[in-house]
Formats: C-alpha cells, structure tokens, sequence
C-alpha cells in the first residue's frame, strides 16, 4: 500500500500549498483530512519510521508538546509536531504529511504528538508511541465526551492495548497517578513539592474528591486547584506517588516563574518565561520525557529559558504603554487559572474583553462558566474599568458576571469583535486582559495582531499561525 | 425576611455549573433584601428538611448518584413529608431521575430510585444533547424556558404533571413531547444552562412559593432584568425564530 500513503502526502502537500497560496486559512486540519481519506492507514505508515513521543490529557497538551519538542531540538534532534492545537487524527496527519518527503518517508528522529484525550483510544491504533506523558484531567466540552470518569478509562483501556511504552505521569493529579497502578508500562511522575504557601482559595470545581479504588473520600494534606495537590486515600492507601522529578522553592506571577528542579541526584534551577503553576507542571512534564530520552537536565533548563508561550496560552502583547494578555480559556480549571493570573498580576487598572463561542470545537454547552470561580473578583471591582463580552454566547457570559457580582454598570455585550478588541485597548485601564474560547482565539489574535505589537518576537515555537 | 438553602449534596452533583441554580436563587433574593443562608448537605452529614425552604439537588456521574441514592435512602420518609407540606424542590437531571422508581439501565439492571414521584426512566442507546426550549406555565401565565439537555435516561411520567411542552430539543425521552415533572412544589428538569439563571420567571416563581410556604404573600419587588432578558432572549430567538 505505499503507493497510496505516497498519493496520499502528494494529496496534502497539494492542500497546504494552495491554502498557503490563496491565504485561506491554517491548514492544520484539512490536508490531514483529504489524506487520510486517501490512505486511511496513513499514520501506520509515517508513524513507525519515527519514534512517537504522545502528550495527551486536558489542559496543558500544546504547552507541555511545544516545549519537549523545544529541549529535543536544543539537544540536537529533528522533531516534528502538530503545533497549533490541532490534536485530533486529522491535526496528527496533517503534521505527518507536512513533514514527509514526497516519497512518504519520515526523516525526523522524533514525532512530538499533542492528541486529544478523547480522540487517543483511536490514535494509538495507527500510532505506537515509546512514550507518553499525561497532564491532567479536568471537565472539558462534556457535551463531546461525556463525563470525566469516561475518559479516564477510555484512556487507561487505551494504554492497556500498548506493548512497549512508557509513561510520564502527574503524580499530584488522583486522576492521572491512578494509571500507574492500573496498567502494567513503566512510570516516572513529576510533581510539584507539596508547599502550604501555593495553596490555591478557589476550590469549587474540584474534580475526583473520591478515590478512583476504593471510592473514600480523598485528604489532602495541601492542595492546589483543581484536584491537584498532596492527596491520600485513607481507607486503601492510595496517595500521591514520590515524583522522580520534583519542583520546589516555586516562585510565580503572570509573566514568569522560578523553581528548583530535582530529578535523580541532578538538581538545577528552572526560569521560564510564562507564569502560573500550570505552566511549572507542563514544562515538568516535558523535562521528565526528555529525561527518559537521555537528554540532560541542565540542556532541558537552557532550552526552556527560551521558551515563548503559543498563541493564546498567556501571550502577552503591546498597545502603545499597555499590556495586553491573551489567554484561551477552555474549561473551569484553565478559567480559573486565567483569572488567578489576571489577579496576581497586582491591583493596576483592568479592561477585560470575554469572548465566548459554542461552536463543537468549543464545546456547544457553555454551563461550564457557572462552574468558573468568577466570585474570586469580589472585593477588587475597583480594579476594573470594564468587562467587555462578546462572542456567540457575549449574552450568557454577562450573565454570569452578573451573577458573580460584577456591578453591571462595568458589563458591555459586544458581538462585532474589532468593536470588542478595540474598547479593551482604548480602554482607561493599565492592563488589557482578553479571554477566548478556541474558535474565537484565532481571529481575535488576527485582529490584535495587527493593532498590537507581540512581545518576544523573536520566539522560537508557537508562533507560526501561518502554515 | 429569611430563607434557608438546602445544596445537596454539592460535591458529587455538580454537573454542567447546576451550582448555577443555587447562585441564582440566592442573588435574587439577597437584591430583594431576602436574607439566604446556603446549607451544604454533603455525604455522611447531617441532613434535616425542616427548616429548609428550597432544596437543590443536581446531577452527578453515574457512581455518585448510586452513592447518593443509597444516602438518601434513609431519609426518606422525612423527605417525603417535607415535599407533601409543600417544600419547594428544583432536581436537575440526574437529581430527577433519583426521585423516580428506578433507572433501567442499558444491560437491563435496575437501579432503585427513591419513588418519590411517579416516573421512570430507561437508558436510551444515544445521548440526547443540545439547547431546548420549553414551554410552561408558571403562576397561571405561560413562559418559554430555555437551557441545555445532555442526558443518557429517557423519562416516562406516571401520575405526575410535566413542567412542561417541548417547543425545540428533546426533553424527557424524545418521543412524547413532555419535558420535566412537577407535584406539588417539587420542580424537575433535564435542563442544564443552568437553568434558573436565564429563566428569572422560574426563579421568581420558585422564591414566591418558598414564601409562601411560610406564611408571606410571595409577592417581589421588581428587578432589573436587562441581562437576564438579553440572554433568554438569545437562545429564544436561536431556537425559534
């Protein structure tokens, strides 16, 4: 069949050009598409001419696959990865075909996969990954994936049907640690130190209180957000596993953040350029992978000194004196993530623009916003000039503002989006903050793009929005 | 004025922002000058329906909702007084089901309810998601409601009146044209969204009877509902126009 895998990249290399030519576009799904159309046993093919190295999990997959891509080409490799966001099968064959040769021969030494975790069971039919690290689990787009406990097992069934990898593990999430102990691969977890002082207030949308054995409620001993923390099982023992690499002495605001990395009896000191301790999880994570692939840990540290947020993921902007952040928001953790980080960043004037859609790649059923700790704001409305809405649902996120006790005279419904982008940037505000979902991030980074300047510009990944 | 908030069981049925209910309620009392204390019911805790005025339960994944059922199950009978006096009830979703006979699931085991209200409900192969508009009557005068559904059972009422006639979605099973239940003060629905947030009529409504219930004319004072409006209004005119 090679000579159909060979139509097949023809058949995508075709696309790419002439969405690079008529400017249409991202091609970072379609050329997939049509080739897998062609060859649906495509990624069979490609795949095992490279070594596979799998982030999958809900929140975090682009940031921790951006930056193990990022140590592995530091160290001296050639990678190829589906950079954009574009994790399901289409998103993985379309980064295949883009770095085929016409032949359909990969030549890379690795292939760093973001995949969704809902799309992974079917991933790994095609693709045998030699690792793969998981981030996290928290609520996501339910209406696609039904509940949580679901994907959690779809993904550990899926993992059981592997012969040889091994696996990267957050051990200080209930819902991830529990793979180790249900399928049979080798496991390194990494971890934060367990440090009353980054103990998050917000504590709402807590996900697995309960243990995933026995079904007894979980203590924590320190907790974070979400359901990640120092957590034990007092009834069978289930606990946080020790991590094999572990950050501590964690200092984090909005723009960056410090930490002493132990793994094995090597102990560097870590400085990245992106805030929050979501980001300090996904750049363990990467470290940890690249570790088991023998690279060292002082040449992980250097390359993710260099590492430059992705579109969206807490990119930080330029409006003449102003800053402005943007930040895809997808599900209650990453929400509330963003407003820990839009808080943190001090009591200087605030202009907030919310643009929220319900299209299938964002979820059709916004009810997660009620689930988002907007009432974190209460007490700092001084703070704020404005909260802008806009989007398909600018109605209902207003609503919830509403609800949260954002006074209403601050709450404005704008649908047109450059009327939107544009009050937040001429705002009186120090500080713009814009949050999207997916399907509003890439024209609303479009339009910003054009009015701001970008910092960093000279940042090596997750730039390129033009393929 | 006061009135006291049962949130059952918080922690475990908190699917889709139902939490969204409570936060609702809530507001829109406290605008009106209602006092409201929030009681959190969680599992192994001390539960008491007297001296609650609305109690909230919402939906769960399959695991929590058995634990839950079996919780509950010890209670019942003070449950059951409580919502033969009148006690007013929102259930969403999965806190629906539970007040039924059973859940009849996909391998046919059956899943004891708390029957509380006379309905049952089947696993249906296929999910039934998307938005809905509903049509009912509340307080004499009828009123479009509008959420989200996203539910595995299909309900079949017995002896119980609906909440009231799909316009657009799926409703209770997809098949009769009926969404929700209600008996007495006890309101259940499939709707997420959450559902009392963009429908004020139905929080009001709700707040009204709880009054009510204690002696007070139930009559409010009239808020400003622009953004409520707006929102409703949105997915109205998405869904029907």
């Amino acid at each position: 069949m090679k000579w159909l895998a060979v139509l097949a990249v023809w058949a995508a290399k075709l696309i790419m050009f002439l969405i690079k030519l008529t400017g249409l576009g991202r091609a970072s799904s379609l050329p997939g598409k049509v080739a897998l159309r062609v060859c649906p046993s495509l990624l069979g093919h490609l795949g095992k001419q490279t070594e596979c190295l799998v982030v999958t999990g809900t929140n975090g997959k682009t940031t921790t696959a951006n930056m193990l891509a990022g140590i592995l080409e530091h160290a001296g490799y050639t990678v190829l990865a589906n950079r954009e966001g574009a994790n399901l099968l289409t998103g993985v064959a379309t980064a295949f075909a883009r770095s085929s040769t016409l032949g359909a021969r990969i030549n890379s030494d690795y292939a760093v996969l973001e995949i969704d975790e809902a799309v992974f069971p079917v991933v790994i039919r095609w693709i045998k990954p030699r690792l793969v690290v998981v981030t996290n689990f928290f609520r996501d787009q339910l209406d696609r994936y039904g509940e949580l406990d679901i994907t959690v097992s779809k993904v550990v069934e899926a993992l059981n049907k592997l012969q040889h990898t091994v696996l990267v593990l957050n051990a200080d999430d209930p819902l991830v640690a529990r793979i180790a102990r249900e399928s049979d691969h080798a496991a390194r977890f990494y971890g934060v130190f367990p440090d009353a002082r980054l103990a998050g207030k917000a504590s709402y949308s807590r996900e697995a209180k309960f243990c995933s054995f026995c079904g007894k409620m979980l203590s924590y001993r320190v907790y974070f957000y979400s359901q990640l923390g120092d957590y034990k099982c007092t009834q069978c023992g289930f606990g946080r596993p020790q991590p094999d690499t572990e950050a501590a002495a964690v200092q984090s605001d909005v723009f960056a953040t410090l930490a002493r990395v132990r793994a094995g009896n090597d102990t560097r000191q870590m400085a990245l350029s992106v805030g929050g301790l979501h980001n300090l999880y996904n750049a363990l994570a990467a470290v940890t992978a690249a570790q088991l692939l023998g690279v060292k840990l002082e040449t992980a540290m250097d390359s993710l000194q260099c590492y430059r947020p992705a579109t969206g993921r807490m990119e930080i902007f330029a409006y003449g004196r102003k800053q402005v952040v943007l930040t895809l928001v997808k599900n209650p953790a990453g929400f509330n993530q963003a407003l820990a980080g839009m808080l943190a960043g001090g009591d200087n004037s605030k202009d907030v623009l919310m643009v929220i859609n319900d299209n299938a790649a964002d979820g059709r059923d916004i009810s997660w916003l009620w689930d988002v700790d907007f009432e974190v704001m209460a007490g700092c409305f001084g703070q704020f000039t404005r909260f802008v809405c806009s989007g398909q649902r600018a109605e209902d996120m207003a609503l919830r503002l509403k609800y949260a006790g954002v006074p209403v005279s601050l709450i404005t419904v704008e649908k047109d989006y450059r009327r939107a982008i544009a009050s937040v940037l001429q705002g009186e505000g120090t500080v713009a903050n814009i949050m999207t979902t997916y399907t509003a991030l890439w024209p609303v980074e479009k339009i910003l793009s054009r009015w701001a300047e970008r910092a960093g510009q000279h940042a090596p990944y997750g730039m390129s929005h033009v393929s | 004025m006061h009135l006291t908030v049962c949130h059952m069981y918080p922690d475990l049925l908190n699917l889709y922002g139902d939490r969204g209910n409570v936060i609702a309620f809530v507001q829109r009392c406290r605008w009106r000058g209602i006092r409201v204390t929030v009681r959190e019911v969680n599992l192994g805790g001390p539960v008491s329906f007297t001296g609650c005025d609305f109690l909230f339960i919402g939906g769960g994944s399959d695991r929590e909702q058995q634990l839950i059922a079996s919780e509950l199950a010890a209670r019942l009978q003070e449950l059951q007084a409580a919502m033969e006096d009148g006690l007013v009830v929102l259930a969403i979703c999965g806190g629906y089901q539970l007040l039924g006979h059973y859940y009849l699931t996909l391998e046919g085991r059956k899943i004891k309810g708390l029957g509380l209200l006379d309905f049952y409900t089947t696993a249906g192969a296929r999910r039934l998601i998307g938005n809905v508009a509903v049509e009912a009557e509340l307080n004499g005068s009828k009123s479009v409601l509008v959420g989200f559904e996203n539910h595995g059972g299909r309900t079949f009422l017995g002896a119980v009146e609906p909440l009231g006639k799909v316009l657009r979605g799926y409703g209770n099973n997809g098949t009769d044209g009926l969404e929700g239940a209600r008996y007495k003060n006890v309101y259940c629905s499939y709707l997420h969204g959450p559902l009392l947030p963009k429908n004020p009529a139905l929080t009001d409504h709700l707040i009204s009877l709880a009054l009510q219930r204690k002696g007070m004319d139930g009559k409010l004072a009239d808020l400003d509902d622009t953004i409520e409006r707006q929102a409703h209004e949105a997915m109205v005119q998405r869904l029907l126009a």
